[in-house]
């Protein structure tokens, strides 16, 4: 695929000014524009984002990485020594700045082990490397355009350079795919309001060299205090177990920005604090509720105080993520994201606009179903738009309500469905659009005036 | 060093339990945070009232009132032909009969008392207890919830594992009960 004039000079500027953000340094990146192209035609822009996803499981390297990101209004820049072997051990040193020098975690893809050796302890806790199996692929598939901007140069490396921009709301993402390795040597995250809030690129990187297992496993001095956090995985669990296991009613959001739908839910523990948690994705970018009893947590100290509808919260800007926490039903909910402020303070506004029972008539009603089988959509955590969009895909194609539901979470894919359907990929997806598109997504997202975050700093 | 950790370490620091570091950083952590200043004097106040309590000395009567009626088996004989059937007319009877062997606690207030406080103390336990772990939680709980999602997040493909580790590792000092870690590195 060759480059269009207006994307090649869109994907410079972009460059340009993400390195102008992330100075200093600024990354070590040759722009070779025309004469960079490939002689043999490009891959197409899903074949790169492929090649980027499989190359973990074939392709070991060592690394210095430079990470510039925003914190607490600032850009922070962290230097890590990066090493892989395939097909999921990972070791992170980081190098600088002064107060993470020394910390070293290590992935064998099931558990991380973090140590600190200022205070010479060491935390056991979940591997960062979850990948979520192939049904965050699916959604990122469906829910991201995937485009190739072009060819550039990371490193004297020759890299592709994919942009994956959300059909919804939140983080637009570049990434630079080695082209003989499919090694993600450079990336920037981006969202609308605020421009470039993470970047990283390999200011050097090795690749096949044999590392060994040892060196991927870690053993703390004599003497290290020894802190195991939650090491199972959050796991899948279904919105009547969290609620089970935490023994209070979990609250669902009627609405989340388009694409994004249930990945399941789990119990977070903490001393005495018990919390349901619900993980939304659209395959790219994950909103997270935290929901507890309102007298188990007392407001925090840092973060602005906002007004959710009536409901006093408290928004905190963190930089790449953001919090938002409010109160309503004695339940004290904070959702933690990538999403614009105004984009969490509207799906916070439908949580507390408790309009649940008129909406389980008012979808029932339009979809012509039974309200009991929205209730027990509901009950699975799927929003009001996806039920909307499931009965209006179960109908026009007569599949079974639970079929449609895996579809619609993406654990299933439309190269499944039309197998299963003995339908052609393009007739199922054609389908699918034109049922979609006749159902009315109530309430869909945004569909009020945004509500407006106060300015300022949301540190202390 | 925040609440979380010196609330945890407050009753071996007020027994002078702790290593020299640590008995260091909880008086240092005290001077600066008023909220675990006032449970620390709460629960000074609770020993303290506990350890002035008199000794507790068995009444003279006591050994006496058991003595007698084993020996001259006057309990059991005393018994058998108007013997109540309800367990609060047993009880009345059961006091009756100590009280004509006076030993009946109300003459003795020193124990009243030490029982009333006793009482008064275990029930103020979890409410100092629950104060506490509500003022842990506000302080974790952001950084938390933070920690989960950021570890949720290596779900995401192509998310920088490196930045995540960074994140998910800040919050873990946090939780430890370590101060955040300020904003370091180069700065634009």
């Amino acid at each position: 695929m060759r480059l269009a004039p207006n994307a090649l000079t869109g994907a410079l500027v972009l460059a340009i000014t993400g390195a102008a953000l992330a100075a200093p340094p600024a990354p070590p990146v040759k722009s070779a524009p025309a004469q960079a192209a490939p002689a043999a035609p490009a891959p197409s822009a899903r074949a790169i984002l492929n090649m980027a996803l499989d190359a973990p499981r074939l392709i070991d390297y060592e690394g210095t990485k430079i990470i510039t990101a925003l914190r607490n209004g600032q850009m922070e820049t962290v230097t890590v020594a990066e090493s892989h072997k395939r097909p999921n051990l990972l070791r992170l040193e980081y190098l600088s700045p002064e107060d993470v020098a020394g910390r070293v975690i290590v992935d064998d893809g099931a558990v991380a082990e973090h140590y600190e050796p200022a205070l010479n302890m060491l935390f056991e806790d979940r591997s960062i490397q979850d990948t979520g199996g192939p049904a965050n692929l699916t959604l990122l598939n469906r829910n991201y355009d995937v485009v190739l901007l072009g060819t550039d140069e990371v490193i004297g490396r020759q890299a592709y350079v994919l942009s994956l921009t959300p059909h919804g709301t939140g983080v637009q993402r570049q990434l630079w795919v080695d082209r003989l390795t499919g090694t993600v040597l450079r990336s920037e995250d981006r969202d609308a309001s605020r421009g470039l809030v993470l970047a990283t690129y390999f200011s050097r990187i090795s690749f096949s060299l044999n590392l060994p297992p040892a060196y991927f496993r870690y053993r703390p001095p004599a003497g290290a205090r020894i802190v195991e956090l939650q090491r199972e995985a959050a796991g899948t669990l279904s919105l009547a177990q969290v609620q089970r296991q935490v023994g209070f009613p979990v609250l669902v959001p009627p609405a989340l920005p388009e694409g994004y739908t249930f990945r399941g839910g789990s119990v977070s523990r903490f001393g005495s604090l018990v919390s349901a948690y619900l993980r939304y994705s659209d395959g790219g970018n994950i909103i997270s509720f935290f929901e507890a009893p309102a007298g188990s947590i007392g407001w925090p100290t840092i973060g602005i105080p906002v007004r959710v509808q009536s409901q006093p919260g408290r928004f905190i800007d963190l930089g790449y993520f953001r919090v938002l926490i409010w109160e309503q039903g004695g339940l004290r909910i904070t959702s933690v994201g990538t999403a614009p402020s105004d984009t969490l303070m509207l799906v916070a506004g439908q949580f507390v606009a408790g309009r649940e029972q008129a909406l389980v008539s008012d979808v029932s009603r339009r979809a012509t179903a039974d309200p009991a089988v929205v209730r027990q959509l509901r009950s699975e955590g799927l929003t009001f738009p996806e039920i909307t969009r499931t009965l209006a895909i179960s109908h026009a194609l007569g599949t079974n309500i639970e079929t449609t539901v895996r579809f619609v979470h993406g654990t299933l894919s439309v190269s499944d469905l039309a197998a299963q359907l003995r339908m052609e990929p393009d007739a199922l997806r054609a389908a699918v659009r034109r049922a979609v598109d006749a159902a009315s997504m109530t309430p869909a997202l945004p569909s009020s005036p945004p509500a407006t975050v106060p300015t300022g700093s949301s540190t202390p | 060093m925040n609440h979380h950790r010196a609330g945890r370490l407050l009753s071996a620091y007020m027994d002078a339990e702790l290593p020299a570091k640590e008995a260091r950083e909880v008086q240092e952590h005290l001077l600066d945070c008023e909220a675990c200043r006032e449970a620390h004097d709460r629960l000074r106040a609770t020993r303290d009232l506990l350890a002035g309590l008199p000794p507790a000395e068995p009444p003279a009567e006591l050994w006496a009132a058991i003595r007698q009626p084993v020996l001259r088996g006057r309990l059991a004989a005393a018994v058998p032909d108007v013997r109540p059937q309800g367990l609060v007319e047993r009880l009345r009877a059961a006091s009756w009969s100590l009280g004509r062997e006076r030993w009946f606690p109300v003459r003795r207030p020193g124990w009243v008392f030490a029982a009333v406080v006793v009482v008064l103390a275990l029930a103020a336990l979890p409410l100092v207890k629950g104060t506490v772990d509500r003022l842990h939680a506000s302080e974790i709980g952001v950084d938390l919830y933070v920690h989960d999602h950021a570890v949720q997040m290596g779900a995401a493909p192509l998310v920088d594992r490196a930045y995540l580790g960074l994140v998910a590792g800040d919050a873990e000092l946090v939780m430890a009960g370590e101060n955040p870690r300020a904003a370091g590195g180069r700065t634009r």
